[in-house]
């Protein structure tokens, strides 16, 4: 399906930034992706060109790939489309940067505190990162979210139960 | 000299209506307040009040799920209340962990941090159930079978042991000294 208002605005975005690819999802949705290190350039064309609103910044843990791939969702309220700014980069603990977004749309703030507590991405420039957020002391430094992270160990280790942790039956039961 | 256990069960007939719930709606099960509340159920006719004063208040609703964290502002608040006060837990997450059962971040028994006195089961219990919760409650009152808040203080080593070994020991005082600082000067945050 194509939606044209649509193509115009992912036209003239991709005039600016060359760099980027991008396409119409469907009515009303925007799909662009960018390499990492052009993240702040980028999203002040976004904001630039009738994006001021952002939504969310949410996080994938790709596994296998190695990567974990982050996705800004950004809002144009005159036309209610969404567009999400997806970049890639990669898992190891010490190479999962980015530049922080805090000045171009203070709401990451927030969301950058939030991928940094549950997926353990540092965003280089946002002072807030190592203050206390959502997760408590213990929790910290663990990345929940992380596909790897082992659920179950850790729960029993620290909730000590119970038997439907028992690994010698096939089913739990809840 | 009166003695006043004489007077005792007219005490807790009184007690029992006049509940009052103190605002903390901890998980999901507090969407259930509102119609609980208001013109729907209507639980003021009960004589129940919500209070935002955890000095005041008799009756904590425990409405979901507890993580450790929400756990610390629980037990404060429950130790804040002066004697006797109730607790009513809400839906499967404070019984056994509910649907949260294998996440790291959801206590599975609520029973050893602070003492339950009823137990609403469900996912999510409709208000129904919860004035079924607190009738149960009222007659337990009445008939001095509800008295957790005596088993707080009678066994409160055994409490304090597992509070400790699931935020650590001193968590008070470090809670206190983590937010200080950031209320005080948010220039001078702590990085702990
Ligand atoms: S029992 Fe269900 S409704 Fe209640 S807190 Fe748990 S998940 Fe939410």
């Amino acid at each position: 399906m194509t939606w044209e208002i649509g193509e115009e605005i992912v036209k003239k975005i991709l005039e600016k930034a060359p760099y980027a690819e991008g396409r119409v999802r469907r009515e009303r949705r925007l799909e662009f992706k960018i390499p990492a290190e052009r993240i702040r350039e980028f999203l002040m064309i976004m904001k630039e060109n009738n994006f001021p609103l952002m939504l969310q910044i949410s996080a994938v843990d790709w596994v296998r790939d190695g990567e974990i791939e982050l996705v800004y969702h950004l809002m144009n309220i005159e036309l209610g489309t969404h567009a999400m700014v997806k970049v890639r980069i990669p898992r190891d603990l010490d190479k999962a940067k980015m530049p922080t977004v805090r000045d171009i749309y203070p709401a990451a703030e927030t969301y950058e505190r939030d991928v940094h507590d549950f997926f353990g991405v540092y965003f280089e420039g946002n002072d807030k990162m190592e203050m206390p957020w959502i997760l408590d002391d213990p929790e910290r430094g663990l990345y929940p979210h992380r596909k790897d992270f082992d659920m179950l160990g850790y729960v029993k280790k620290k909730y000590k139960i119970l038997d439907r942790f028992d690994e010698n039956k096939d089913k739990y039961v809840i | 000299m009166v003695d006043w256990r004489l007077f005792e069960p007219l005490f807790n007939w009184a007690r029992k209506k006049s509940l009052w719930i103190v605002s903390f709606c901890t998980g999901c099960g507090g969407i259930e307040m509102p119609p609980l509340m208001t013109s729907r159920y209507d639980i003021e006719r009960f004589g129940i009040i919500p209070d935002p004063s955890p000095r005041q208040y008799d009756l904590f609703l425990i409405t979901g799920y507890v993580t450790p964290k929400t756990l610390k502002r629980i037990i404060i608040t429950y130790e804040m209340a002066p004697d006797p006060k109730w607790v009513l837990a809400h839906g499967s997450c404070p019984l056994n962990g509910g649907v949260y059962w294998d996440s790291y971040n959801a206590i599975k028994h609520l029973d050893k941090y602070i003492p339950v006195d009823v137990f609403i089961a469900g996912c999510m219990p409709r208000p129904e159930a919860v004035l079924d919760g607190i009738h149960k409650l009222m007659e337990m009152i009445e008939s001095g079978e509800a008295d957790g808040w005596k088993r707080y203080r009678e066994n409160y080593e055994w409490y304090r042991k597992n509070q400790d070994e699931l935020l650590g020991k001193g968590w008070r005082e470090k809670e206190a000294r983590k937010w200080i600082p950031w209320l005080v000067d948010k220039k001078k945050e702590v990085k702990e």
